[in-house]
């Protein structure tokens, strides 16, 4: 049980205090529809190496908030997770509200070799999942590509002090020294935080695993591979029960894999799985044991006039998300997000173009791997607005009720503490206005394919590379 | 014209692709090659139903992977000198015949190509345009059929059917690959010996039980050290490819 080691492994921390400002509010984000587009982003926290400093495993692999918002933990390549706790409000540092300091870091995967097959096994974090906190501990999923670790996160600070039998070191004390009893008694101590792995779920998967999803019973969650997805309990990890099977009895037969899945945020029965053929598939567990069979199946006929080689590659999910409400899922895939209502299966019901200017590109980026780009997405609390990264640094928003959108980019250079960030544009030829950015001189190695927005609130948390963004909204952090 | 271009080299950038995967750390991406082997089958396909094929050249001009035909593998009499590109000369339209002979599928030019009807058959004679070497028996068991997992393996059954090796299927593969042998040389580069020596290694890898096996089947194909597994699919697909590699 060692405490998790104190300094962050990414370098150094900058943190804006750099004037006082009153506690948040907890705004809820809702508000009239339209409010959101008039949310004026600004950059809160940046934590990480300056970029000529990056070495391959501190590039951040996953980035999730718990329940409450309190929690972020991010995963890196490196099989490392870092978790920040936000700052409760507290009248005496009213400047320190809300920042999100490193709570703890662990190594949660190590590399492993398999030596039936000789393939090495990355140690890369491919998803957290955090549980629902149900006593004072918080409990998390991480996942590489092939097993599934529960941890459990709690705090000490307080320890027992006055044993009889041992000294201040735990040594065995000489008796013929005891000459009273005492009682001990629990002094404070420094806060010291704990993460013990509690359950390891391992050989459930021969393919690698792409993503997880705790159930609302929070007894189970899902793991999903390439073509095969389990329903595991959170406290039995030699036994897990095989939900989607997608594998044709002949290999060469295969045309589509798995590639995210999600349990529905209040049935506890729903369940969607996306494909890489871009359709997804909702299905209930009380219809059968094995849900092969899809209950809807959400697919949008291709567009004819865009066919090209690459059709198939970029209508690939690479995300589905369901909305808090549970009406709607967002999907990523290579060019669009797009919104799907449950109930209606022939069609999304919006879709936002994410980067059309890179549909004559396709070639190019095919050569260079960045068509495969697995892209996340995310609903804010009120599932007005939904929010994807894209290339250069850049970060897409699209308010669903106003139907404007925004870019934005997270990068040192052009994010001073508590300035407002300001929109970019990329032009696609024509007019081209001062400060926009040409097509050609998008940076494809910067790519922002993990996003996630604060469960109530305007803040979010931006991974570029190795790098960990925090914004906020300025009403929100100026508010009182 | 330009499609035929622009699919010759989006094929040539699929093969190094799918060669590179192999020495990915991690093992084989299924999600990834799935993708890029579709890719490549329609880029082929596009490739192959053009107008402007080549037209057919002597049958005697495929021979067996092993055997290091002369470099190039001889060409039709009528061009293939130097680095051809597709329709440079073509002598007229070709029928619009399959690959494997079979006149439904490549029906339509250029675009879109019924892929459904196209798949196994257009990929079957292509593939399948030499017989596969006589030793390895391995290649013929049904065991090892089921476990192929890679998706570059899809064109390997048709390969394994018997090879009806109809002159044309034959003439197009090697303008493809006398046009392209550079390109292949920059892709495979200093590898090929290495390839080639490691062949025989693999092939002798006892087959596995059935395909259920825990044992991941793209996984498979990348578990040899020296990951050749799918140096025998990619050879066997694309047989003109290996015969040019071998030359080299």
């Amino acid at each position: 049980m060692a405490p998790s080691p104190l300094p962050s492994p990414r370098g150094r921390w900058v943190p804006q205090t750099d004037h006082a400002f009153d506690p948040p509010p907890s705004l809820p984000v809702g508000g009239p529809p339209g409010d959101n587009s008039t949310v004026d982003w600004c950059l809160y926290q940046l934590n990480g190496a300056a970029e000529f400093e990056v070495s391959e495993a501190d590039i951040i692999s996953t980035v999730e908030f718990n329940h409450t918002g309190e929690l972020l933990a991010t995963g890196d390549k490196g099989g490392r997770v870092v978790i920040f706790q936000r700052e409760p409000e507290s009248k005496n540092e009213p400047y320190n509200q809300g920042e999100y300091n490193v709570y703890s870091t662990f190594q949660s995967h190590e590399p492993e070799f398999d030596y039936l097959k000789s393939l090495e096994i990355e140690e890369k974090i491919n998803k957290i999942k955090w549980l629902p906190q149900q006593n004072a501990a918080h409990s998390l999923l991480s996942t590489n590509d092939k097993t599934i670790k529960l941890w459990k996160i709690t705090e000490r600070d307080k320890r027992p002090e006055g044993y009889n039998l041992k000294d201040e070191e735990g040594k065995l004390k000489d008796l013929s020294t005891v000459t009273s009893l005492q009682v001990p008694v629990l002094k404070p101590m420094d806060l010291m935080v704990e993460v013990t792995p509690r359950r390891i779920f391992a050989n459930g998967h021969t393919y690698h695993v792409n993503s997880i999803s705790v159930n609302s019973d929070c007894e189970t969650y899902m793991s999903a591979d390439d073509l095969r997805i389990n329903l595991w309990h959170l406290a039995i990890t030699d036994r897990s029960f095989n939900i989607v099977d997608i594998k044709p009895a002949n290999m060469e037969d295969l045309t589509e894999v798995i590639t995210a899945s999600e349990f529905h945020p209040h049935h506890c029965n729903l369940f969607v799985y996306s494909s890489s053929k871009g359709s997804l598939r909702l299905c209930d567990m009380r219809a059968s044991a094995l849900c092969d069979k899809h209950s809807k199946l959400y697919e949008e006929p291709e567009d004819p006039s865009n066919r090209s080689f690459f059709s198939e590659i970029i209508s690939s999910v690479s995300d589905v998300k369901f909305s808090h409400s549970g009406r709607y899922m967002l999907t990523r895939d290579y060019l669009t997000v797009k919104v799907w209502d449950l109930n209606m299966e022939t069609k999304p019901v919006e879709t936002y173009q994410v980067h059309d200017y890179l549909r004559s590109k396709l070639c190019s980026l095919y050569e260079n791997d960045c068509i495969f780009d697995k892209f996340e997405c995310a609903w804010n609390g009120s599932d007005s607005v939904i929010m994807t990264g894209a290339y250069n640094n850049f970060f897409r928003m699209f308010d669903r009720n106003t139907k404007r959108d925004v870019t934005l980019e997270a990068s040192r250079e052009s994010s001073k503490p508590r300035a407002i960030l300001k929109p970019r544009r990329v032009c696609v030829g024509g007019k081209r206005r001062k400060d926009d950015i040409s097509v050609d001189s998008l940076d494809f190695t910067k790519k922002i394919l993990h996003t996630a927005w604060h469960p109530t609130e305007n803040i979010i948390a931006i991974a570029a590379t190795n790098n960990l963004y925090i914004f906020q909204d300025k009403v929100n952090s100026e508010m009182h | 014209m330009e499609f035929k271009l622009e699919a010759h080299r989006i094929v040539s950038i699929s093969l190094g692709k799918i060669y590179s995967a192999r020495g990915q750390r991690g093992g084989l991406k299924l999600h990834k090659n799935l993708l890029v082997s579709l890719v490549l089958r329609s880029a082929r396909q596009v490739y192959l139903s053009e107008p402007g094929c080549p037209p057919e050249p002597p049958p005697a001009a495929c021979g067996p992977p092993e055997e290091p035909p002369p470099s190039p593998p001889p060409p039709p009499p009528q061009d293939e000198a130097g680095p051809r590109l597709p329709g440079a000369a073509c002598q007229g339209p070709r029928p619009r015949r399959c690959c494997c002979g079979c006149c439904c599928c490549c029906a339509s030019a250029g675009g879109e190509v019924n892929r459904e009807a196209a798949r196994p058959d257009c990929a079957a004679a292509s593939a399948a345009a030499a017989p596969p070497p006589p030793h390895c028996p391995r290649k013929r068991s049904a065991a090892e059929r089921g476990q192929a997992g890679s998706p570059v393996k899809k064109p390997r059954r048709e390969a394994e059917e018997p090879p009806p090796p109809p002159p044309p299927p034959q003439g197009e593969q090697e303008d493809m690959e006398t046009g392209n042998v550079a390109s292949l040389i920059s892709i495979f580069g200093s590898s090929f010996s290495g390839l080639l020596s490691k062949e025989p290694k693999g092939r002798r890898r006892p087959p596995l039980d059935g395909g259920e096996a825990a044992a991941a089947t793209p996984a498979e194909a990348a578990s040899e050290p020296g990951q050749i597994c799918c140096d025998e699919p990619v050879l066997r697909t694309l047989n003109p490819w290996s015969t040019a590699i071998v030359a080299f």
